[in-house]
């Protein structure tokens, strides 16, 4: 578990998310500000009502993803800790699925990190959502992570 | 065949590409050489419902996302990913 006060917390769970830990975890007295995303499951979806979600993961790609945009942010943004944490399997109306938090010195910096943060997520994260109605279930639409080109060699040899 | 002219690949399957195989997770072997791609018909051609989604995903290798024409190694970790909907 990555908890030691001066780290990151970057994880992948299956409880229920405590925002104000988190909160608490990050900030350190050199802060001025601190950011919470907190997303949390919706009642619906373009009007048809959600009964619940649940969502999956490539686990260690998915982590390793969540860690290079936690790396990222250091080098864009002044801030200082991060907290990053997804949660996976059934998830009820109202509870989060994701929280971000970002300490910083200044409040520009936490508010353009944590927004990147979660930007970034929902991008290139390899996690999946599948939503719950009353009369059945579908995966969420998402969006296609950018993948690289063709490699120069088959280019060359085609 | 020889012994080394084939090799085994771990194939991952997820979200609702994971139904569409009815699996998550499956060993292929493959002749040495082939790309991405190739693998990913030969998996359609097994299951013929997937290659509908072959537009609209991407693919890894290794746990980092790869080109389509990316060669394979004997022991690749390939995962097939729908648009992700994560947060």
């Amino acid at each position: 578990m990555p908890s030691s006060s001066k780290t990151d917390i970057i994880q992948l769970v299956r409880k229920p998310i405590s925002p104000s830990k988190l909160v608490r975890h990050v900030r350190a007295s050199s802060d001025g500000a601190v950011v919470t995303f907190d997303g949390c499951v919706r009642d619906n979806t373009r009007g048809r009502r959600t009964l619940y979600l649940e969502y999956e993961a490539y686990e260690p790609m998915a982590l390793a993803k969540m860690e290079e945009i936690a790396a990222e942010l250091h080098r864009k943004f002044s801030i200082g800790r991060i907290a990053m944490v997804h949660r996976l399997g059934r998830i009820e109306i109202g509870e989060p699925s994701v929280l971000i938090v970002v300490a910083a010195p200044h409040r520009a910096a936490a508010f353009e990190a944590c927004r990147y943060a979660i930007d970034t997520l929902k991008k290139t994260v390899p996690i999946w959502k599948k939503e719950f109605f009353e009369d059945g279930a579908v995966w969420a639409e998402g969006e296609l992570p950018p993948a690289p080109a063709e490699t120069t060699a088959a280019k060359r040899a085609s | 065949m020889s012994v080394h002219s084939t090799m085994r690949v771990k194939v991952l399957f997820f979200g609702r590409l994971r139904e569409v195989a009815g699996r998550s997770e499956q060993t292929v072997e493959l002749p040495a050489g082939v790309s991405l791609g190739q693998l990913f018909e030969i998996c359609a051609s097994r299951r013929p419902e997937l290659a509908r989604y072959r537009s609209s995903l991407v693919a890894s290798r290794n746990q980092e996302f790869a080109a389509w024409d990316s060669p394979l190694e004997p022991d690749d970790e390939i995962a097939f990913l729908p648009p992700v909907s994560g947060g």
